[in-house]
């Protein structure tokens, strides 16, 4: 899938659209002067070992866009040694873009294989704000991961320069079964939720003590940090409602508590 | 520069992983410091279980990925400057990046007490990563990615324990029997990485990424990390 947008006036209007296969856009109703919301889609109901999904947004100079996923992903077993679901998403920002990556829950099972890629290329002046969280096994469904393959890389590349290259990997022929890694007080502490955020440009630095703040006020177990132009946060939680609520109060730090997309409260 | 005898790569690699050569790293803790306030590490045995997360999963595995990166490329100063970039991007919180950064440009600075008497040594980056100043160097004096890999992984990790020792405290001894317990888990760490490539960064080390930057606003603090 392929989606450009630009401004124009006050609005930022859709450019390019191409889309093919399972994955489908949805550009809900938004008040004039609003930010263009795009809500992705998978159709086929899940990722599984195999698929190979790539989507491309482009932001124009000065357009601002929210990108969001219409539920939370779901990333199923895969048979051992079949190929990892394989997952790409560009985004480009040129000057003074603003885009907001609030992907919703990626749920990984037992036996799930992941290699996901977020590739963010921003101007200088630009501003990228992103979210990712990844469930690892639903603790109410009575869902321990033991078997996991993962790849899950944000790389940000400011002005040309690589930022931040965030990796999270999981390899059982390393690690074991992912329930024991993630015991390990340096990993996981035995908590089954982890979220990343990530902000990138304008205001990064001036937030970070906000963010901080919020994070002790509502007792989340996370720490955030900025430097060279990137503020980036970790927050880990027992469950995955736990990681949203903390997360949505992070977020509502960060995007001065303007709604987040509908989808989101579904 | 000519080819050091063995002899003389396993005298500079002793050097340089030395904790008297001057890369300052006694000043820094990888977040150990905060880990010890909050409790997380409280005795030999949970020092133990924490040194071995952050080899397995954390900067111990990266960082072997990366010196073995560099080393393989010592000769070649434009790939050199886009491993330095990538190693920066790795840095999980400002003060990892700070410690990773300050003992590298120190490391260095120390080599060119060697680069007088044979050469000079690999066009690094004046900003360079720890790691990737180790692994250019050696793999430029003729010390075996393997080697630097281990001498590397060990200093490391030897120099994280002695943080925790004055942290929690421990008893001298204790702090070596975690040592010694390690031994294991740094070969393993450094044998997978031998085949790994960029590809392969990364790991899931995320309590201690929160350590290090909660250490950031400790309220006291020893160590810049």
């Amino acid at each position: 899938m392929r989606i450009s947008v630009r401004r124009r006036g006050a609005e930022t209007a859709l450019e390019d659209f191409y889309q093919q296969g399972c994955l489908k856009a949805r550009l809900p109703r938004i008040a004039p002067g609003d930010a263009r919301e795009i809500v992705a889609l998978n159709s086929s109901g899940g990722i599984a070992a195999g698929d190979d999904l790539a989507i491309a947004y482009t932001a124009g100079p000065d357009s601002r866009l929210i990108l969001a996923n219409q539920a939370a992903e779901r990333c199923y077993r895969a048979l051992p040694g079949a190929e990892p679901a394989r997952l790409r998403n560009r985004i480009t920002l040129a000057h003074g873009a603003e885009v907001e990556w609030l992907a919703q829950e990626t749920i990984l099972f037992d036996g799930a294989a992941l290699d996901r890629r977020l590739e963010i290329a921003m101007a200088a002046d630009a501003r990228f704000l992103g979210v990712e969280m990844l469930i690892f096994g639903r603790a109410a469904m009575g869902e321990t991961v033991r078997d996991l393959r993962l790849a899950d890389t944000i790389r940000l590349v400011r002005d040309g320069r690589l930022v931040l290259h965030d990796a999270v990997r999981f390899d059982p022929t390393r690690h074991g079964t992912a329930d024991r890694a993630f015991a390990g007080a340096a990993t996981l502490a035995a908590n089954r939720a982890m979220a990343t955020i990530l902000l990138a440009g304008g205001d990064s630095g001036a937030m970070l003590d906000p963010l901080r703040m919020k994070l002790a006020e509502i007792g989340a177990y996370g720490g955030a940090s900025a430097w060279n132009g990137i503020m980036l946060a970790r927050i880990l939680a027992p469950d995955g409602a736990t990681l949203r609520r903390n997360v949505t109060a992070a977020l509502a730090v960060l995007r001065g508590d303007r709604a987040l997309p509908r989808v989101w409260h579904c | 520069m000519t080819t050091p005898i063995p002899e003389t790569a396993l005298l500079r690699l002793l050097a340089w992983l030395s904790p008297a050569f001057p890369t300052g790293g006694f000043a820094y803790s990888q977040g150990i410091e905060w880990a010890v306030e909050a409790g997380s590490i409280t005795d030999g045995a949970s020092l133990h279980a924490w040194l071995a997360d952050m080899l397995a999963a954390g900067s111990g595995f990266s960082d072997a990925v990366l010196l073995r990166l560099a080393h393989a490329a010592h000769d070649d100063p434009a790939r050199l400057g886009a491993i330095a970039e990538l190693a920066a991007a790795c840095a999980p919180a400002r003060e990892r990046l700070a410690e990773s950064e300050n003992q590298g440009s120190a490391f260095v600075l120390a080599l060119r007490a060697w680069a007088l008497q044979d050469g000079p040594f690999p066009a690094l980056p004046a900003k360079c990563a720890y790691p990737v100043a180790v692994g250019a160097a050696c793999g430029a004096a003729g010390i075996t990615a393997d080697l630097a890999c281990l001498g590397f992984l060990q200093a490391v990790t030897a120099n994280l324990i002695s943080a925790a020792v004055r942290l929690v405290p421990l008893g001298q001894s204790a702090g070596l029997a975690v040592l010694a317990a390690l031994e294991e888990g740094i070969a393993a760490t450094a044998a997978a990485s031998r085949t790994a490539g960029e590809e392969d960064l990364g790991g899931f080390a995320f309590a201690a990424d929160i350590a290090a930057m909660r250490h950031e606003t400790q309220y006291t603090r020893l160590f810049r990390s």
